[in-house]
């Protein structure tokens, strides 16, 4: 039977003695573009590794491309283009041989190979400077030749491992570009491991979120905002009375200052938050939905988990008790 | 309007300067009408004072046009992917785009190949002259094919194990270093292909160094002397022998020094860890011997080891009397079992995702 999905898991767990990197991980990822997201430690280096083939699930199942996880993970290499996070380029050589040879580590015939990263390094941009020598590249460039190493065969899964981490804002800005073009026109699916809420918005379509090893949520993320709908108000005069009145009425209200988000109950949400102001006397100057980020509901999501993720806003506004180590108290964190 | 205007080119812009009365005195600052008047000119000195400015062709046009080329190609099987890495480290040493070996490396490679043909120009020189008495010095014989291989100076201290430091240096702990690790086992290569394709690649340019020139010996004497079958039946198995004793020298280095190169991230340290494991060990060897007269620590010595085993297979006078040649022998096994223990496990503990 021919898999609808990309990647597929079932009950997949993986341990280091112990400690479980990845627990009951039950996946489904359609084709095109998927964000692999998840704090430091929440599993996302051990899930790539397993999918590659690279190390053994201690339990459960999983296809790749419909190939098995656990004895097909050369035949899953073949068909995925994989751009580490961290260096993985040789500094003295040049980039078309780099590139050259990273398709022949993939059986590629060496003139084909040599073909292929000429269309690839083209592809990234980097057609004009592909003889020269990799350690005279910029970060950004570095990024594009492990792009192209990922892509010289054209693979029908390209997973990106942090792509845009550490370039300035025009390579990212033409990272991003060449990831969507590669998913819209080139019509490859994309796994991108990202910390970049931004990017993973503006690339994917789905998201998977891993915390401590176990799904936290995944799907398409526009569905997935649904989850942190919120109607903002700005307020004018009796903001007090109005929050009481809107808090009695069952609603779920968050405030800083004259503006309040009020989470979306249901379709009489907006009259019941007008009914209020009317009884309270409050003036509503200004009423939108408002449209959550992919980082607000990474948030949101995370703080229904228990664990307390602070935003860089966070860190800005109350330099202090945000910058607090979120540890257990034995390790001296807490508060 | 209709579409024939639409598409006509705009009209010369015309700025009528007539009108204007422009003086300045000359204290006044440039401002932007000062600038605009040296720019277009002022109304004083100008013959036409009409500035005309010519509008625009370009079109908007692509410098960079991003387009994804598919590719339909079929992957060759595992044996092309491992001549890939073979041929990646054995052509890096003779030309460009393949691993960039360095010219110190390349060149030291060079000087060696060349002294060790020494004997073979020695050969020819004895065969010119006609000299009996040079030829047996020189020439092929039990001893000479020894020393080609197994000699103590120059060849092993001033040639192989240095040659060896050179190449197995950065073989493995550079793919630590620049993360060039995870650009292999992202691809479908297994760790035993990779470990034993690079063993291989060192071991092929060390037997170009060792066994070739060894080789080149043998036939010159063959060509130069016009030895019949007669002879080469008689000393082929000498040559065989020299051949083994060669082979199983580069085995050891090769072991030792990629087992060094494994547990690093750096080139100096696998380089000069091999050396001083080879000359170390003999030179504290001869200590103890000297002063002692034991000769059991040259069993930790890969290359007494090396040479005792060689003595006993070609058939020289054996210099190592308080022991067997199989004791050496069993140590030899036991270096490289402990070399590519630490190898297998250290390449195997090697991530795709961070060093």
């Amino acid at each position: 039977m021919v898999d609808d999905y990309i990647i597929n898991t079932t009950d997949l767990c993986k341990s280091y003695g112990p400690h479980m990197a990845l627990e009951g991980l039950n996946l489904k990822v359609e084709k095109g573009a998927t964000g692999l997201l998840g704090p430091n430690g929440a599993g996302k280096s051990t899930f790539l590794k397993t999918i590659l083939g690279l190390i053994q699930a201690t339990s459960g199942e999983g296809t790749v491309l419909g190939h098995d996880i656990r004895t097909e993970g050369a035949a899953i290499r073949s068909r995925i283009g994989y751009m580490p996070e961290y260096e993985a380029l040789n500094p003295d050589m040049d980039a078309i041989y780099q590139v050259r040879y990273s398709g022949e580590l993939l059986g590629m015939n060496p003139v084909v190979a040599m073909s292929r990263a000429h269309e690839a390094l083209q592809y990234v941009g980097l057609g004009e400077q592909r003889y020269r020598n990799i350690g005279s590249f910029s970060t950004g460039m570095k990024q594009a030749t492990k792009l192209a190493c990922a892509i010289i065969h054209d693979p029908e899964l390209i997973i990106a491992d942090e792509p845009s981490n550490g370039l300035d804002a025009v390579a990212r800005e033409f990272m991003i570009t060449t990831l969507q073009n590669t998913v819209k026109t080139g019509n490859r699916s994309v796994l991108m491991a990202s910390h970049l809420m931004d990017d993973v918005e503006r690339v994917c379509e789905n998201i998977v979120l891993l915390h401590k090893g176990k799904l936290a949520a995944q799907g398409r993320i526009e569905d997935l905002k649904d989850i942190d709908r919120e109607i903002e108000i700005h307020v004018w005069g009796g903001a007090t009375k109005l929050e009481e009145l809107m808090t009695k009425a069952g609603l779920t209200v968050r405030r800083e200052g004259r503006i309040m988000r009020i989470q979306h109950m249901g379709e009489d949400t907006t009259n019941l938050i007008l009914k209020c102001a009317a009884e309270s006397g409050a003036q509503i100057r200004r009423m939108h939905e408002y449209e959550a980020s992919l980082e607000d509901l990474f948030l949101v999501i995370m703080e229904n988990l228990g664990y307390e993720v602070k935003t860089s806003e966070d860190l800005l506004r109350s330099p202090v008790q945000a910058r607090q180590v979120d540890a257990p108290k034995s390790m001296g964190g807490g508060s | 309007m209709d579409s024939e205007d639409e598409v006509q080119a705009p009209a010369p812009i015309s700025i009528e300067l007539d009108s204007l009365d422009v003086s300045y005195d000359a204290q006044a600052p440039v401002k932007g009408q000062g600038r605009m008047d040296a720019a277009w000119g002022s109304s004083q000195g100008d013959e036409v004072n009409t500035a005309q400015v010519a509008p625009s062709k370009d079109t908007t046009g692509f410098i960079f046009e991003q387009v994804y080329q598919p590719w339909n190609g079929t992957l060759n099987p595992r044996w092309m992917r491992n001549w890939a890495i073979l041929r990646h480290h054995v052509a890096g040493i003779f030309r460009k785009g393949h691993r960039p070996w360095s010219i110190p490396t390349r060149l030291f490679l060079v000087v060696v190949f060349i002294a060790s043909l020494a004997d073979v120009g020695l050969t020819l020189l004895s065969a010119l002259i006609g000299s009996a008495d040079l030829h047996s010095v020189w020439g092929v014989n039990r001893d000479n094919l020894y020393g080609h291989v197994l000699g103590f100076f120059p060849r092993n201290v001033l040639y192989f194990p240095i040659v060896a430091a050179l190449l197995v240096g950065g073989v493995i702990s550079e793919d630590r270093l620049h993360g060039t690790s995870a650009l292999y086992f992202s691809r479908p290569i297994n760790r035993f292909d990779y470990v034993m394709m690079k063993y291989l690649s060192v071991a092929i340019i060390q037997a170009m160094i060792v066994l070739l020139t060894l080789f080149l010996y043998y036939f010159a004497e063959i060509v130069s002397m016009g030895r019949g079958w007669a002879w080469i039946i008689d000393t082929f198995p000498l040559f065989l022998a020299a051949f083994a004793g060669g082979t199983l020298l580069i085995i050891t280095y090769t072991s030792i020094g990629l087992g060094l190169s494994s547990v690093s991230k750096g080139k100096f340290f696998p380089g000069i860890g091999l050396i001083a494991i080879v000359l170390g060990s003999k030179t504290l060897a001869i200590i103890v011997s000297q002063l002692f007269d034991r000769e059991i620590l040259y069993l930790l010595s890969p290359y007494d080891c090396l040479a005792h085993v060689g003595q006993a297979l070609i058939g020289t006078e054996p210099t190592y009397d308080q022991y067997s040649w199989t004791w050496s022998l069993a140590s030899l096994v036991a270096m490289n079992a402990l070399s590519l223990y630490v190898l297998s496990s250290r390449v195997s503990s090697m991530e795709v995702t961070r060093e």
